[in-house]
């Protein structure tokens, strides 16, 4: 199986992937899917991905759906254990020490799930908080600070039922920042924004979160926009391989594109694996 | 995680469930009612219910209607044992909060007792509402009762069963539903356990097998202490036999809760509904 490994020189990087394969076992249905949880895992998800994000950094996954970017921020956030490979986030290993890795991490999947409906806002968050060792004093200024961030102060004693689905993201992404963590992995953090608060978004991200408060962000995107915006390296993936890793101007300039979107189109049509 | 920690989440678990179940007021009432119904029939049942082999089977001073109610109200912290984790690991993926709280810096074994804690305490207050409606409209009575012994009979009974549920949990993480383990169990407690009639007047196989599973010792026990009054050095071997089922099956069951947990993450079904 041929590994694209991608290598770039960080001080000191608060995400550390390498050779990192996943497989899953294949659908069963009928009275074949009792033995779903033993069966052998032969669909390729991830092939031999490696690189490194530094403290600080902003970088972008993009690909294609069923490129692998969500199993790599699932397996980043622990959710699912590699199937070889290893990946530290913080200098935890996510599969050895994952409660070490959890402590560094904020994780949100843009969708609009996830919350207690019956209960309000204020309260989901402050349960949340709990979860990650927040005291109730850092916790109401936590969640108050958040709040304000995402536009949602004045909607925190409504119930989360009655939220609409951008209400609900933002919640979300609420969640993700409360405990303040050094390392954010977001899956399209813009999806069902509209584009005043998605802008506001980005804005959060590149300058408050990123450049000052020095928190990490690994996200994933179909945005190539807002790619363009936020990251400082994109790490292009396809079919589970990683074909290209370099800042969005970089891809523009190696493929001789004036886009990011004819660069993508160009390297993934033209696949060669990066070598090490 | 030091202790205080760690209890902070179990009351935030707590107070999450308090303020969902909060929001059904009117479930609240009906349940009230129903146990009222509940024990009404019962004690119409006893009223009915004479047979000489039963009554020489009862406490001393006691009556059916006694023996049945204490087995029916403690034989629900059977059922809900098998339910509560099952049912929080079953919500919890319906509506994707356990994807939320695996990312936590909470370790597994406290959302599993966070999310079994207000299930316990609204059951703890069912059974004293069931008992009181006995004490209050049929003549329910447990004047000679030793509550510190009915206490710890209480204690070691929850930790034997929520070995159980964590074992069913197992299954629904890993199949999602319909779970035969549950239900094979509450069938079998139900039928040789206790709750209705005594265990003496089952065949000897059932008897023997009666004896296998802890439901028999928790009411076995809970009728003595708060029936008959039983001393310490009577409890003991109901405290004893529920004591050993705990120390195997606790951990067991969080072994096995674990490694269903670990193939879920390797098959990337943990979400999957």
């Amino acid at each position: 199986m041929a590994n694209s490994v991608i290598t770039a020189w960080m001080p000191a990087p608060a995400i550390s992937v390498t050779a990192l394969e996943k497989y899953f076992p294949p659908a069963l249905t009928g009275w074949r899917a009792l033995l779903q949880p033993i069966s052998r895992s032969t669909e390729r998800a991830l092939a031999g991905v490696s690189f490194t994000v530094g403290e600080g950094e902003a970088v972008a996954l993009i690909g294609s759906n069923g490129a692998g970017k969500s199993t790599l921020l699932r397996i980043l956030a622990t959710l699912i254990i590699p199937t070889r490979g290893h990946a530290r986030l913080g200098g935890f290993d996510v599969e050895r020490d994952s409660s070490g890795a959890r402590g560094q991490l904020g994780y949100h999947t843009g969708g609009d799930e996830g919350f207690y409906g019956r209960l309000s806002a204020r309260e989901n968050l402050a349960f949340f908080a709990a979860m990650n060792n927040l005291s109730r004093a850092d916790s109401r200024a936590r969640i108050a600070s958040v709040a304000q961030s995402m536009g949602i102060q004045n909607e925190l004693n409504r119930q989360v039922r009655t939220f609409s689905t951008g209400m609900m993201h933002r919640l979300g992404l609420a969640r993700a920042l409360l405990h303040g963590p050094a390392i954010l992995l977001l899956d399209e953090p813009t999806r069902s924004l509209d584009p005043l608060a998605a802008a506001d978004f980005r804005r959060l991200l590149k300058d408050d979160l990123v450049r000052k408060g020095g928190t990490t962000l690994l996200f994933a995107s179909h945005t190539l926009s807002e790619v363009e915006d936020i990251a400082d390296r994109v790490i292009l993936l396809d079919a589970g391989r990683a074909i290209a890793c370099d800042s969005p101007r970089g891809l523009r300039a190696s493929t001789r594109t004036a886009t990011l979107e004819a660069a993508v189109s160009s390297l993934t049509s033209h696949f060669v694996p990066v070598q090490p | 995680m030091n202790l205080a920690g760690t209890l902070r989440k179990v009351a935030a678990f707590f107070w999450r469930d308090f303020a969902i179940a909060r929001g059904y007021r009117g479930a609240l009432l009906l349940e009230t009612l129903e146990a009222l119904f509940g024990v009404a029939t019962f004690y119409y049942l006893s009223r009915f219910v004479q047979s000489p082999e039963l009554t020489s089977e009862l406490p001393t001073g006691t009556n059916y209607f006694a023996f049945a109610l204490v087995g029916f109200a403690f034989f629900d912290y059977l059922s809900v044992s098998l339910s509560a984790f099952d049912s929080s690991v079953e919500e919890a993926r319906q509506n994707r909060t356990l994807e939320a709280l695996l990312v936590t810096q909470t370790p597994l074994p406290v959302i599993l007792a966070g999310s079994a804690v207000y299930p316990f305490a609204a059951l703890a207050v069912r059974t004293c509402v069931y008992l009181a409606w006995g004490a209050l409209l049929f003549g329910f009575r447990t004047q000679s009762a030793n509550w510190p012994g009915a206490a710890v009979i209480l204690l070691v009974s929850i930790l034997a069963f929520a070995g159980l549920g964590i074992l069913s949990a197992s299954y629904t993480v890993l199949f999602k539903r319909g779970n035969p383990a549950k239900w094979v169990v509450l069938g079998v407690s139900g039928l040789v356990g206790g709750m209705m009639y005594p265990i003496s007047v089952l065949p000897v196989p059932l008897q023997m097998l009666a004896r296998l599973i802890p439901v028999t010792y928790s009411l076995e026990g809970m009728r003595a202490a708060l029936l008959a009054g039983a001393g310490w050095k009577e409890l003991f071997p109901s405290i004893g036999a529920l004591f050993v089922f705990a120390a195997v099956l606790i951990p067991l069951s969080f072994a096995v809760f674990s490694w269903a947990l670990r193939r879920t993450k390797i098959t990337g079904t943990l979400t999957h509904i």
